[in-house]
């Protein structure tokens, strides 16, 4: 799994302000999800249920793209381009799931960690540090290994290795804003912890939440391919992932079945790529210039 | 006392790496002895005789003790698929995965580092927007499938599969030359990813850097453009990139595991994915103890390295 | 000349007393003979390392001649008292039985009385006493050996009997045997045998395309079809030993009788089951699951084992009929509810196997035209084997590799392999239990006259096709393919229609010819090792100029 802190320069509290250009791209990246999310809203609804069911395709499989199937047909005979477009949806999903959850605990142990301090803060930090370090996808793959298998265990095994990146930065934030006049005389004016929390330190940390959840989804789709190629995915629903995870299976590159192999790699490329330019042109929006 | 803490918290995260691989292995339901022995003709009396052997009969607090004070000694009990400690297992795949990983972070951290230099100096520039555009798209594909793109595009030109072939003369010279024939394909995929990532970090670290208004200083003394860059702006930015890569120690890890995969490379990562399709929750605890304690130990090295390094970090 | 062969699997041990994985078996076979063998054209018994024997006339004292002039790979002559040391070990060491104990259960005693003879004593008559799978080592090598548990066998080269000697093996990379020069059949034509590691059948099929491998097994039937055409390549679609079933819990029970994990109990009714089996289009499953290379199920022992195959006859048969399975289900007492379901079931299966993956979708669609909703669970292995063991299933895919003997399969449904009161201590394999099954079962095992014994087996097997504790739904073919200009023959088991790979015995390899002008040594060597010397020179250029570069900064500094 990827660490965010790569594409977005938060981790090390490193800030590239991307500029004009960094806008235009961000622009573009967001006219690719739009388009990504429309596929993924009408394919259930524009496909034929017998399209996909094998039991009753009529084309021959490993067929050439060609009229009628216009990205060819997989080892079934169904079509590659409904394939395609019907795991747009789960792709999107996992993607969108699993990074909620990852900078939602984030941002929880972040803001309690740096709110509180003492003991629990301790705890948390140590948590949080011992989560960073570990290698997230030998973890994701070991929880996916000894769950049943599903899109909820895909989503939890990511979610839950790849929240310590978002915690860091929210608690880094947190003691900024804290440490600032207004929170102390706040305080001093006898805002309670929900007060402090929820007036001041919440709406100073959802803007770098929300750049670093764009971010997050770009790597949770990443890693759910990894996991689905690697035959941990839930293998009764079309991903992206687990259309590889088929042409690997069923031998697509002896056949040189390009169009099995293609195809759901370069979605995963071109839809990972718009949520990055997204996410880096939000951050260039929410950062302060200095 | 900081010294102490940081080495401390290393402990504490190792003993939370092995109680963490326990119990994570250990609580699934299933019996491993019917998967070994699956498909053969086997008696409740034989299973009962591997049970033991595993020492899988006993209750769960025995299995934990007898697990833990067996780590201490190295010992990380016995793996189901290869009846061999699992230490030694790991230990004979550990050659393999250092060679690749070895070879592909030094060209990434080269060419990475040298490119996010150069995006960064000129900022805004072709050679920057190209760059940061393809390593962006990089950091976006997924190292199996890039690999395996790689396969079907390179065709006949590499082998497909291994570290050597088997009939290669048992002179040094071929055999290296071997090696470094199936070496190009794995590393090729390895570096993409890696280095992309790479890349971004020195250039985003290197653009902080030149704000400073030391640089301004530098320029004002009349030293020309390259020499600033070259002695004052390049080496307080490397600092930072060169411990982010230690800390990223995971992202090689992960990319360790596909590329291997993919290429059939007789590493620790091939033997990760072997250990899964058992799955050999023994091999797998070890390899998770084995690879989340390196990480601990890298960044333990990191963090002492850059205080070593930088005099603005304290570490005494 | 090498043959060199790929495989997928994982080697689990070299020592022939604990590897349990089929791979590793199958490399044992290339190590070390058994007392007998199979003849390659028809698998019938013929001599291993004994050439004779004979049971007394109570079938309990079995005594095996080890003829004179067979030796060891070191030159040692083989004895008797080498294959007596060899059984009385697993008698004596409980760890010695982890791979072939069931074959030694009911022995009584073992003796070498001299060098020639072999005697062997059984509890009880025993049927299976020309079928023992058991490797014979050498006795002056292993009563040197203190702990089988830790001997990982790896002093090359390893003394054996077999056809080839192993001298080499590194974990995860490759195996590789020498021709046994002292093999007492003669020596293979050709000089050495590798076994090349690949993670995945796609890579080793792409290798056998570039000549990189020369033989290769279980591929998938897409893979099968690439081949076809490639210069160079023969392919070979044999009759495997594998069948698939799927198994429909019949109300499952302990040993004592009581009930077990949580099947839907409707499947208690034979009338469900057998209505279950006629919705199933095996037929279907046959053409789009296995693209036809596959045979349509029957009875528990594959068709290759042909003597032992059974086929129900024309009014046993239950053909292909939803409309016949739901009026079956109306009359057995579970009609249609309102929103035209009956009771929902679970299939569970293994994620990753092709067929499961895709043999659900059709079941799924089977089930709905007869009122049974399928919720589909792919799950691991090890989850899938918790289920199946706990009988936590309603329906679930299951498979299969079967030997000669057809004891062992017929073992697997008597009442005796359910789990004991404590759940634990099963071998069952779909909770079978039928006392008519369990009758025949006892006879077959008392049985000396083959052609009776025969008959009672196909008995069982119409009885167990009758009474449905699972659907045989198809034979695999064994998919293989081999670089005919490499080599030009191999030896297939059996003769017509037989496997390469994976046989009972070691002709495949041990019979291979190589083809009369080996064009084995590649010109695209050349290139290779070119472009292997161009990366190590790029590297070492990249280091230089990296270490230029320090000194030229160092050179600057102020």
């Amino acid at each position: 799994m990827r660490g965010v802190g790569a594409v977005g320069g938060f981790l090390a509290g490193r800030v590239d302000r991307g500029g004009f250009l960094a806008q235009r791209a961000g622009v573009a990246g967001a006219a690719v999800l739009a388009v990504a999310a429309l596929i993924a809203l009408l394919a259930p609804l524009l496909i034929p249920a017998d399209a996909l069911d094998v039991t009753r395709v009529t084309d021959g499989a490993w067929q050439p793209p060609g009229p009628g199937h216009w990205l060819g047909t997989d080892h079934t005979g169904r079509s590659v381009a409904l394939l395609m477009a019907q795991g747009t949806g789960t792709s999107l999903f996992v993607g969108l799931t699993a990074a909620v959850l990852a900078v939602g605990i984030g941002t929880l142990v972040g803001i309690l960690s740096g709110h509180f301090g003492g003991l629990l803060a301790g705890a948390l930090l140590r948590v949080t540090d011992f989560f960073l370090v570990l290698p997230a996808l030998v973890l994701a793959i070991a929880l996916s290994t000894v769950l049943p298998r599903g899109l909820g265990t895909i989503i939890l095994a990511i979610g839950l290795t790849s929240w310590p990146s978002t915690a860091r930065m929210v608690r880094a934030q947190t003691l900024t804003i804290e440490a600032r006049p207004f929170v102390e005389r706040a305080r001093a004016l006898g805002g309670g912890h929900t007060h402090v929390i929820g007036r001041h330190v919440l709406p100073s940390v959802v803007p770098l939440v929300l750049v670093n959840a764009t971010l997050a989804v770009a790597s949770a789709i990443v890693a759910e391919s990894t996991l689905a190629f690697l035959g941990l995915g839930d293998p009764t629903r079309i991903s992206w992932g687990a259309m590889l995870h088929q042409a690997q299976l069923h031998g697509a590159v002896p056949q040189r079945a390009w169009w099995f192999l293609l195809p759901p790699g370069l979605a995963i490329v071109v839809v990972v790529l718009a949520f990055t330019l997204v996410g880096r042109a939000l951050e260039a929006v929410v950062t302060p210039k200095r | 006392m900081r010294l102490a803490g940081r080495f401390g918290g290393a402990a504490l995260s190792l003993v939370m790496v092995a109680v963490l691989g326990f119990f994570l292995f250990r609580v699934v339901p299933g019996d491993p002895v019917v998967s070994m022995t699956r498909g053969r003709p086997t008696t409740a009396a034989m299973q009962a005789e591997l049970r033991a052997q595993f020492g899988l009969d006993r209750p769960l607090p025995e299995q934990f003790w007898n697990y833990f004070t067996s780590l201490l000694q190295g010992d990380l009990g016995t793996s189901f698929t290869f009846r061999r400690p699992v230490a030694d297992v790991i230990l004979e795949r550990l050659g393999p995965t250092l060679l690749l990983v070895g070879t592909a972070t030094l060209i990434a951290v080269g060419l990475g580092l040298w490119l996010g230099v150069r995006a960064a100096w000129r900022r805004d520039s072709g050679f920057d927007r190209v760059t940061t555009g393809v390593s962006l798209t990089l950091w976006a594909v997924p190292t199996f499938w890039l690999g395996m793109l790689l396969m079907m595009v390179t065709g006949d030109l590499f082998p497909s599969r291994g570290m050597r072939d088997t009939d290669t003369a048992p002179d040094f010279v071929s055999q290296a030359l071997d090696v470094g024939h199936h070496l190009v394909l794995p590393s090729v995929t390895l570096v993409a990813v890696v280095c992309a990532e790479y890349m971004l970090v020195m250039r985003s670290s290197l653009l902080e850097e030149m704000h400073a208004p030391y640089l301004t200083t530098a320029r004002a003394k009349g030293l020309r453009d390259d020499v600033v860059r070259r002695r004052h702006a390049v080496p307080n930015a490397v600092l930072p990139a060169i411990t982010l890569v230690f800390l990223r120690f995971g992202l090689v890890v992960a990319g360790a595991i596909t590329t291997e995969t993919v290429f059939s490379w007789p590493g620790l990562g091939l033997l990760f994915y072997d250990a899964l399709t058992g799955p050999d929750y023994l091999l797998l605890q070890g390899l998770l103890v084995v690879t989340a304690g390196a990480v601990v130990v890298m960044n333990l090295l990191a963090d002492l390295l850059h205080g070593v390094l930088d005099p603005r970090v304290k570490v005494v | 000349m090498i043959l060199k062969v790929a495989i997928v699997q994982q080697i689990d041990s070299m020592n022939p007393f604990l590897a349990v994985f089929q791979s590793s078996t199958e490399i044992g076979r290339l190590m070390y003979d058994y007392l007998t063998a199979y003849t390659a054209a028809d698998q019938t018994v013929t001599e291993g390392l004994a050439n004779k024997w004979e049971p007394s006339p109570d079938k309990l004292t079995w005594t095996f001649t080890v003829p004179e002039g067979k030796k060891w790979s070191d030159g040692e002559p083989i004895t008797a008292r080498d294959v007596a040391f060899t059984y009385n070990l697993m008698l004596s060491d409980s760890v010695a039985r982890t791979a072939n104990g069931s074959f030694v259960t009911n022995f009584q005693d073992v003796t070498a009385p001299d060098d020639r003879t072999v005697v062997i004593r059984t509890k009880t008559p025993q049927v299976t006493m020309l079928a023992l799978d058991v490797p014979i080592v050498p006795k002056h090598v292993w009563e040197k050996v203190s702990g089988i548990k830790d001997y990982a066998n790896d002093q090359m080269p390893v003394v054996g009997s077999g056809p080839f000697v192993l001298t080499e093996h590194v974990a995860g990379q490759f195996i590789k045997l020498k021709a046994n020069k002292n093999y007492w059949r003669g020596a293979a034509k050709f000089d050495e045998l590798h076994f090349v590691y690949f993670q995945n059948s796609d890579a080793a099929v792409q290798a056998l395309g570039k000549g990189e491998v020369d033989l290769v097994n279980r591929m998938a039937p897409a893979q099968f079809d690439s081949l076809d055409g490639k210069a160079g390549v023969t392919r070979n679609k044999a009759q495997g030993r594998r069948f698939t079933e799927l198994m429909i819990n019949p109300g499952a029970q302990t040993r004592t009788g009581e009930p077990i994990g949580d099947g839907n109990p409707a499947l208690k009714d034979v009338r469900v089951r057998r209505a279950i089996a006629q919705a199933v289009d095996l037929d279907a499953l046959v053409q789009r699951v296995n693209l036809g290379y596959a045979e349509k199920g029957s009875g528990l022992v594959p068709p290759v084992f042909g003597k032992w195959h059974w086929q129900p006859t024309e009014q046993e048969q239950r053909r292909f009929d939803p409309a016949a399975a739901n009026a079956a289900l109306d009359a057995a007492g579970f009609p249609r509810k309102a929103d035209g379901t009956r009771f929902p079931l679970r299939l569970i299966g293994r994620a990753g196997r092709a067929y499961d993956e895709q043999a659900s979708e059709y079941l799924k669609r089977s089930m709905g035209e007869i009122g049974i909703p399928l919720d589909v669970r792919l799950v691991s292995d090890n989850q899938l084997n918790e289920a199946t063991t706990a009988a936590t299933y309603d329906l679930a895919f299951s498979g299969w590799a079967t030997n000669i003997d057809p004891d062992f399969i017929l073992s697997l449904h008597t009442c005796a392999q359910r789990p004991g009161a404590d759940g634990k201590g099963g071998t069952t394999d779909a909770y079978f239990c039928d006392e008519t099954y369990d009758k025949l079962y006892a006879q077959q095992l008392s049985e000396f006259d083959e052609g009776k014994r025969v008959e009672i087996v196909k008995q069982m097997q119409a009885r167990f096709y009758d009474q449905v504790p699972a659907v045989i739904l198809s034979y695999e073919n064994a998919l293989e393919g081999y670089r005919s200009d490499h080599f030009a023959t191999f030896t297939t088991q059996p003769a017509q229609g037989g496997v390469i790979m994976a046989q009972n015995g070691m002709w495949g390899y041990y019979g291979a010819e190589p083809a009369g002008r080996a064009v084995q040594a590649q010109g695209s060597r050349w290139v290779g090792l070119a472009l292997g010397g161009a990366v190590i020179a790029v590297l070492v250029a990249v280091v230089v100029v990296m270490a230029r570069r320090r000194n030229a900064t160092a050179g600057e500094r102020e």
